[in-house]
């Protein structure tokens, strides 16, 4: 009975009925297939079970025989495969075999995967797009239950049936909105400028504009926020260069509202030289203080490989006074670069701008590039450092344990 | 996990599944663990089956684990089978499997599937290094030397380095056959080391010395001996290559170095036009000098002495022989400060001429800039492997021809105690060369740590008695 079942389960899986019976060429050969094919299940079943013997090449044979009929139908189609087919078909294998391939690829993406230059160079190029893939399922699924929850919480309410009085309006996003956007417009005005300069597009590649795009709207976001926002210039940009079609995917039609200044000139021509300070982390010039009548010039620039010295060159070239941050001054540093992102340095100096308290702005330098804070002691610092180990250490531990899940990521991640 | 020791039935699978702790992926892991311990192939053949009974399927993943299982043991026939059941199963397949499929074909006496393969996986994408080093071993293997060398020229045509094992095997499988035309080849892939700078290991160059020795009615002879320090061979006194560049080599070396070591992409990068072009009109009025000092770096070997003193040390060591010496610094030295003081420094300055970079400024340049501009005969001295700047270099070619100049014209010293031991910059060239009757060899033993700037001193000399 059992085995009976699983053969009509097995002949439905191979999807051959609707296929064969939609050729009507076929239906003369199909019949004779399925008998060949069910006394060879039968065969293996019973070799099986009385005797103890295994066969161990049955696999071989429940391989062979589901497919005999895809194939004579895969041989008589045309095998005529356009590159970008072939890609995809490859992809698809790799799929299989396991590797980190995302599920679905687009026609822009499959191109750029053919345009790749080298092997590793396509690999990581899927594995970056897997990797998105991934978070896009879990932010969908994260958000799915979060709906549900707040439906089940709106039901309860629904019971309870009592709004609960508030002595206050209630503010709304739209409210806040108006407020950030009075106090940016302010800053249009009377407020400090800040610069970012943007003629790095040449020495970055695609990706490294589009996070540096990112990284510009979430300073922008940044600024808006703040108590006293800075009056934000974009010099040296050009009209439909990559930058500027980075911005329009992020803000939309928002890109023409935005209360920013936006120029194709030389932050030169805009301010007097001498007011200019460009922050670079290779200046040999470390910032002692903020001067709330510099202009101070920022880099739009994220720096994957590492050039040194490209914004200092642009300094030079100018003729204009440098800075760096003073982190060995005030930070401990343990690893990284010490070039920070764009949305850090907009929040370390809109924290001076307003407190001019150096401790508190170096917080926004990310926790892992630094031990402390060198005002401590030097006993307290060691005490951090060995706590960071041990840490660090312990860690190790449950490493271990998880290698076994990150070794098969896929499966494990998408539950 | 530990795979069973026998075949089990798809009961005991199901248990052993059940009690494992993530069961979706127990089949990846579990045959994972057999290709690990090297288990019998009955055993996966049994999990398989399991498989295969339960989902009437058994996904490609599984496939080509169990493939590398067979090619790890060596069972051609059921590499076959594997073969027959994906081909009708997919459409293509996947390099990965390629790749086994080679691998373990080639050792077989189906070698010429292997062959077949190859050609398919092109298709797809460039096969592996290692790919084309198992095709062209089993063509060596069966006396094909013809197809075992189309497919070399094909792997260099498509930029796929040879890995030694390949190089090698043609001299091991040509030992005492005759013919011009596999003579040529063979001198061509000696020729390759020497373009590349590559030199062989110990047993290579064995298979290298029994193969010339092998050459019917030839009487070649080989000897491994030490090469002098005036690179001239103690076995037939033959006087090596020098190692200076010739004329061509060196104004291309120069310009390239202008080019893209001191412009780049941006010359505010390393100095400034104007920096620069003082720079060049400091040499030209002072050209040649025959030694070049990295000022900064040499005023550091000691670090217990003052910097400027080290400096002074340097400087009246090299200055005896009446040599025009010039010493490149950083403004920074001229302030008069706790390391670098003014009189020492006036004192210098009548010994050697002096430049002072902005303190912004890249030194290194500099110096190869004045090294170069100054001819053939001049030295320079650095502690510095000047690796960066190699790296600025865009092709591979110009980045061999630095090297091949910087091991001639680069004084680097260790300092012991108070006396200055130099290191001579190499008289000879380290490549592989001839001179039709003779060849000279470098080679390295197979346990020796080299690092790229080393170069080995044993050599294979090889001559016709």
């Amino acid at each position: 009975m059992q085995s009976a079942n699983m053969l009509l389960k097995k002949i439905v899986r191979s999807s051959v009925l609707p296929v064969a019976a939609q050729h009507g060429m076929k239906r003369d050969l199909f019949p004779l297939s399925r008998t060949l094919s069910l006394s060879l299940c039968l065969k293996q079943d019973n070799s099986c079970k009385p005797s103890e013997k295994l066969d161990l090449d049955a696999w071989k044979k429940v391989m062979k025989s589901g497919l005999q009929e895809e194939v004579s139908e895969t041989v008589s189609e045309p095998q005529e495969l356009s590159s970008l087919a072939g890609a995809r078909e490859t992809l698809e294998m790799w799929r299989l075999a396991g590797k980190l391939v995302p599920e679905n690829i687009s026609e822009e993406q499959l191109k750029t995967f053919t345009e790749c230059p080298s092997k590793s160079a396509k690999k990581k190029y899927l594995k970056y797009l897997y990797l998105r893939e991934l978070h896009k399922k879990n932010d969908k699924r994260k958000m799915e239950e979060k709906r549900e929850r707040r439906l089940e919480a709106q039901e309860q309410t629904s019971k309870t049936d009592e709004t609960k009085k508030s002595p206050f309006l209630s503010l709304w996003t739209s409210t806040m909105d108006k407020v950030y956007n009075w106090r940016a417009a302010q800053s249009m005005i009377f407020g400090q400028p800040l610069v970012f300069d943007m003629s790095y597009e040449k020495d970055m590649s695609v990706r490294e504009v589009a996070n540096t795009v990112k990284q510009l709207v979430q300073s922008e976001g940044c600024n808006r926020r703040a108590v006293d926002p800075f009056h934000i210039h974009l010099c040296n940009f050009k009209d439909d260069s990559l930058y500027h079609r980075e911005f329009l995917k992020h803000y939309k039609e928002a890109w023409g509202r935005l209360l920013i200044t936006v120029t194709e000139q030389c932050y030169t021509e805009v301010f007097p030289k001498d007011k200019l300070i460009y922050l670079t982390a290779d200046s040999p010039k470390v910032m002692k203080t903020f001067d709330h009548d510099k202009i101070y010039i920022v880099g739009s620039m994220v720096d994957k490989n590492i050039k040194t010295g490209v914004s200092l060159a642009r300094a030079k070239r100018l003729g204009l006074e440098t800075a760096a941050l003073p982190l060995d001054k005030y930070l401990l540093w343990n690893t990284g670069a010490k070039n920070l992102t764009l949305d850090q340095m907009m929040q370390i100096l809109l924290t001076l701008k307003d407190t001019a308290d150096w401790k508190k702005a170096l917080e926004f330098v990310p926790k892992r590039k630094y031990c402390g804070f060198v005002s401590k002691p030097v006993s307290e610092l060691k005490k951090t450092l060995d706590l960071v180990n041990t840490l660090k250490l312990g860690k190790r531990r449950e490493e271990v344990q998880k290698q076994f899940a990150k070794n098969y990521p896929k499966k494990y991640k998408l539950k | 996990v530990q795979p069973p020791e026998k075949p089990l039935e798809s009961e005991e699978w199901n248990r052993l599944r059940e009690n494992f702790q993530l069961p979706e992926i127990f089949e990846e892991v579990m045959l994972n663990s057999m290709i690990r311990c090297n288990s019998p192939i009955d055993v996966a053949k049994s999990l398989l089956t399991h498989m295969a009974k339960r989902d009437s399927d058994v996904a490609y993943s599984m496939l080509v684990k169990y493939l590398a299982l067979c090619v790890q043991q060596g069972h051609v026939s059921e590499m076959c089978d594997v073969y027959d059941i994906m081909k009708v199963r997919f459409k293509i397949l996947e390099i990965g499997a390629y790749n086994l499929f080679i691998k373990g074909l080639s050792n077989s006496d189906q070698w010429r599937m292997a062959l077949t393969l190859l050609e398919e996986s092109k298709k797809i994408m460039i096969p592996s290094r290692t790919s084309y080093e198992s095709c062209i071993k089993a063509a060596c293997c069966h006396q094909e030397m013809k197809l075992a060398f189309e497919l070399y020229h094909e792997m260099l045509a498509k930029d796929v380095v040879p890995t030694l094992d390949v190089l090698q095997s043609f001299f091991d499988f040509s030992r005492g056959m005759k013919g011009a035309e596999l003579q040529k080849e063979l001198f061509s892939i000696l020729l390759y080391l020497r373009d590349n700078q590559i030199y062989p290991h110990k047993t290579f160059m064995r298979s290298i010395k029994l193969w010339f020795e092998s050459i019917p009615g030839r009487n070649w002879r080989g000897h491994l001996t030490n090469m002098k320090d005036s690179g001239q061979c103690p076995v037939c006194n033959h006087q090596l290559e020098d190692s200076n560049l010739t004329e061509e080599e060196y104004s291309n070396l120069s310009e390239r170095i202008i080019r893209d070591v001191i412009h780049g992409t941006d010359t505010f990068r390393k100095t400034s036009p104007q920096e620069f072009e003082a720079f060049q009109t400091f040499v030209e009025n002072r050209v040649p000098f025959d030694i070049v000092i990295d000022g900064l770096n040499v005023s550091h070997i000691k670090p217990k002495k003052m910097h400027c003193e080290n400096l002074r040390d340097a400087i009246n060591y090299l200055a005896k022989d009446n040599v025009r010496l010039l010493v490149l610094g950083r403004k920074h030295m001229l302030l008069n400060s706790s390391n670098w003081k003014r009189e020492i420094m006036k004192e210098m300055q009548t010994k050697a001429d002096f430049f002072f970079a902005e303190n912004i400024s890249e030194d290194d340049a500099f110096l190869l800039y004045a090294t170069l501009r100054s001819g053939k005969h001049c030295k320079f001295v650095t502690r510095d492997f000047l690796r960066d700047h190699k790296a600025c270099l865009s092709d591979s070619l110009t980045r061999h021809l630095f090297r091949k100049w910087q091991r001639g014209h680069q004084i680097s010293k260790a300092m012991f105690f108070s006396v200055f031991s130099q290191q001579p910059p190499f008289q000879y060239d380290c490549v592989v060369q001839t001179t039709g009757d003779t060849w000279h060899i470098p080679y390295k033993d197979v346990f020796e740590e080299k690092y790229s700037y080393e170069v080995p001193r044993k050599w294979l000399c090889i001559q016709q008695k």
